[in-house]
């Protein structure tokens, strides 16, 4: 028999005790996101150099002045193109290997590690790496395509302002393909083999299966993939701070770089908070409907 | 495997075999490179004449001292923030009403901030606390930006356990607080496994915070002297490919060795 005051008791303290929990978590946030992005709107509308003793305000200047600048420009555009890119170059080549591999080809499990395998890997290793694959007199690139007498067509990869973005992204697609692929791959095991088979029984072209069957089922990893390409696009700044910098000439500037540089090259702390307040804007805009997707999606689950 | 068969399966396979050779050429080269003296560093595809282990030395000499700085931040950084991810994930799966689902959200929403919005208060706070350029200033760094993260994987782990063991072991006199500590926690290996790979990674792999947050060597984990070896003017690419490989290794190493683990806790936490 149990003690039914008892439970009663225990079901009061059950408040108490998340709260106590959930209160690190919350007092970690409270200073660690909600105070710095507070404190950065503040900064944005002031100007400072980081040393003097007090800020200047400026109201919506820095705003203003970032609007009339074409190197502001150049670097948002910069971001969206990796947003498509993000979006739509390692989604699809992981789920093109992805459904290449799902059918016990042989070696599978060598597959699996060799594409997932740069996904490990430091952003500053990929960039030393690539680095060297782009070297313009003997880095790979350059000595495959003059093995294969293509060599009039090897380019300064990573110091021509019109390559330089293709050159990143191609790093890029070796470094988080692997992401997209084990996702899919994961996906697709997960796919109930009747339906495979009930729709091979009806006729169906191996092409047809996929489209028809697998590929809207797999729309749980597809949103996953996508979601984390677009918080990508938005926080990029490793790869492209270690391999280029920005440069040549701020051509492969992204917001995330160009505002490393305003606050800590060039000490415009205003100026960067101004910038970094624009990025913040943006991606809230493309991924809130995924996090609150996210959000959603686990309640939907708990009410089954 | 029949003659059709091996018919219908002979363009896939030729395809992934190229794509193959593709993903794995940048680092068997940094391999090949990593071996080779300087006189010949140019012949890329060559196989080395002899085995140059000194590029490994030279890496050592300048990198051993972030390695091991990369060790201490990370090892901790990634205890605590497992330890916050599940003390947060804990309530938020068990919590009904719309408190706990306005406080998840609350949470959520910083897994899409791009980290240059705190940037720059983020260095004078650190500053403040006299936790600037230290290792103890990188873990409260890492364990703070991995609660939306971690909170989000552990509360879709804890949602998978059935409630009515949280409700029978209440009813048996255990308190909330018992539950989670000698009950749910201990039976959560595989979840706290999967994270705690993701969280390596994301640590060990850190650039913009180290960058940031550290200039010397006391604290510079190994992100930060490999990108400082790699933009030097005259970059030696035997040293640098030596230093490179060296980097990503424990990180390779753990996800070699715990795949399946991954594997799983990407499908418990992100897939489903």
């Amino acid at each position: 028999m149990p003690n039914f005051q008892l439970m009663r008791r225990k079901f009061q303290t059950e408040g108490v005790t998340h709260a106590v929990f959930l209160s690190l978590p919350v007092t970690l946030f409270a200073v660690f996101y909600v105070y710095p992005i507070v404190s950065t709107f503040n900064l944005s509308l002031h100007s400072w150099d980081g040393f003097s003793p007090s800020p200047k305000y400026v109201g919506l200047q820095n705003y203003v002045v970032l609007l009339h600048q074409s190197r502001f420009f150049h670097a948002l555009l910069n971001n969206i193109s990796w947003l498509v890119f993000l979006l739509l170059g390692p989604t699809s080549l992981g789920l093109l290997l992805a459904a290449l591999l799902d059918r016990g080809m042989k070696g599978e499990s060598v597959f699996r590690v060799i594409f997932f395998l740069p996904f490990t890997i430091p952003a500053v290793a990929v960039a030393a790496i690539w680095r060297w694959m782009y070297e313009p007199t003997n880095g790979l690139l350059t000595t495959v395509m003059r093995s294969v007498g293509l060599g009039g067509l090897a380019q300064n990869w990573l110091g021509d302002p019109s390559i330089v973005n293709f050159a990143l992204m191609g790093s890029m697609m070796w470094w988080t393909t692997g992401f997209a692929f084990l996702v899919f791959f994961a996906g697709l095991r997960n796919i109930p083999v009747e339906y495979i088979e009930a729709a091979r029984i009806e006729g169906a072209t191996p092409w047809q299966v996929f489209w028809k069957v697998s590929f809207p089922l797999l729309w749980p990893s597809t949103i996953v993939v996508l979601g984390m390409a677009a918080v990508d696009a938005m926080r990029l700044f490793d790869i492209v701070w270690a391999m280029t910098n920005g440069g040549p000439a701020y051509a492969s500037e992204v917001l995330a770089t160009q505002m490393y540089d305003t606050a800590f090259g060039r000490f415009e702390m205003g100026r960067a908070s101004a910038i970094s307040v624009y990025l913040l804007v943006i991606a809230g805009v493309i991924i809130m409907p995924y996090i609150y997707q996210l959000a959603k999606r686990v309640q939907d689950s708990e009410a089954e | 495997m029949n003659t059709a068969t091996a018919k219908r399966t002979a363009l896939p396979f030729s395809i992934l075999v190229a794509a193959a050779a593709i993903f794995a050429a940048p680092l068997v080269v940094a391999f090949l490179t990593s071996l080779k003296s300087p006189s010949e560093i140019t012949r890329v595809i060559a196989l080395p004449n002899e085995l140059f282990f000194q590029n490994y030395a030279i890496a050592y000499e300048r990198m051993g001292r972030s390695f091991l700085n990369s060790i201490a931040i990370t090892v901790p950084s990634v205890i605590l923030s497992l330890l916050v991810g599940a003390i947060s994930g804990y309530p938020l799966a068990y919590m009904r009403g719309a408190g706990g689902r306005v406080v998840y959200l609350f949470l959520l929403t910083g897994m899409l901030v791009p980290f240059q919005i705190v940037q720059i208060p983020l260095f004078f706070l650190i500053r403040a606390i006299g936790l600037y350029d230290t290792i103890p200033g990188m873990w409260l760094v890492h364990t703070a930006y991995s609660v939306p993260f971690c909170t989000f994987f552990m509360r879709n782990f804890f949602a998978s356990v059935p409630r009515s063991m949280y409700e029978a072991a209440l009813i048996d006199g255990c308190s909330p607080a018992a539950y989670f500590w000698r009950l749910l926690l201990p039976a959560s290996g595989s979840g706290l496994a999967a994270l705690a790979i993701i969280q390596s990674r994301a640590i060990w792999n850190d650039l913009l915070f180290a960058i940031t947050l550290t200039t010397s060597d006391e604290a510079r984990p190994v992100t930060v002297t490999i990108a400082g070896f790699a933009s030097s003017l005259q970059v030696e690419y035997g040293p640098l490919m030596a230093a490179t490989l060296i980097s990503l290794l424990p990180v390779m190493l753990a996800y070699l060795l715990f795949q399946k683990a991954f594997v799983r806790g990407l499908l418990g936490g992100a897939g489903k």
